[in-house]
């Protein structure tokens, strides 16, 4: 039960971060650039950290292969994120992807409880989410 | 061995052509790309000087718990101070950042027990270590050629 439960929020994750990005895209004239470094940096870290904390509690076997995933995924949104906006806004997401990814799956090994803190991790991406909603309503 | 002192002097010889081509242009900068560059290149530099310094080093306690925070907030200040005072507070606290991050994923690298993870035969935790260590190098090299590649246009 509890694999099938982080695999579905893997994929509630992939398509949260996909329908954002492309609202984002669909916004990106009302979005100035000091929004857009904040925007690529939250979403970068976020990407990252999920993906590493659900991988290793998925996969406790695989340590480098997840490592060297996540940092990739986490740079890569970052970097998609930035690339909307400026070229300064992507170096500043590339590097915060990088090192968050390269921190979170060793975050996932050491913790116990782990289901708990999944969820308290997606409450809070659910939460950040909203807040740049708001931030970009308001811009 | 000899394969993490190569990366390590990949590592200072592209820290120092970044640094010869910042003082180079500094007067061309506004106040957004330096807080920029301060925080990218400080994060990730300090991040590979301080993981390599710590696998390389013995397992001498003070100098490997010390001397990479220090190194990371050497090299923060070093970029920070070329232009502004701001700048230079920034540069300060990621290099922080990331000389203590760095210092942790060495000391992970070094003995998986630590963080519970199942590796324990001996060649495993050497092509673990030695795939980690060139993915940070290449990552690092990408960073500094997109910051080198920004100031050119």
């Amino acid at each position: 039960m509890e694999q099938s439960n982080l695999l579905f929020l893997l994929y509630a994750d992939i398509c949260l971060i996909i329908g954002f990005y492309m609202y984002i895209r669909k916004m990106r004239k009302l979005i100035g650039f000091h929004l857009g470094m904040n925007m690529s940096m939250v979403m970068g870290g976020m990407a990252a950290l999920l993906f590493g904390i659900i991988l290793i509690t998925h996969m406790p076997f695989h340590f480098t292969y997840i490592t060297l995933l996540s940092a990739s995924i986490g740079g890569a949104v970052g970097a998609c994120f930035g690339m909307l906006i400026d070229y300064q806004t992507f170096v500043t997401g590339l590097t915060n992807g990088l090192i968050v990814g390269l921190m979170a799956p060793m975050i996932g090994t050491v913790m116990e409880m782990q289901m708990l803190f999944i969820w308290f991790l997606h409450a809070f991406f659910i939460g950040s989410l909203g807040i740049l909603f708001i931030s970009i309503k308001r811009a | 061995m000899l394969l993490l002192i190569l990366l390590f002097m990949w590592c200072v010889g592209e820290i120092l052509v970044n640094y010869r081509v910042v003082k180079k242009k500094r007067l061309l900068f506004d106040d957004r790309f330096t807080k920029t560059i301060c925080m990218a290149i400080a994060s990730i530099s300090s991040l590979a000087m301080a993981l390599y310094l710590e696998l390389l080093l013995s397992d001498n306690q003070l100098v490997t718990y010390l001397l990479p925070v220090l190194l990371g907030v050497f090299i923060g200040w070093r970029f920070g101070s070329l232009i502004k005072a701001p700048a230079s507070l920034n540069g300060l606290y990621n290099g922080a950042m990331g000389g203590v991050m760095g210092m942790m994923l060495g000391a992970v690298l070094k003995n998986p027990a630590l963080c519970n993870i199942p590796i324990d035969a001996n060649s495993l935790i050497a092509s673990n270590l030695f795939i980690i260590t060139i993915f940070i190098a290449f990552s690092h090299s990408v960073v500094c050629f997109f910051i080198r590649y920004s100031m050119r246009g």
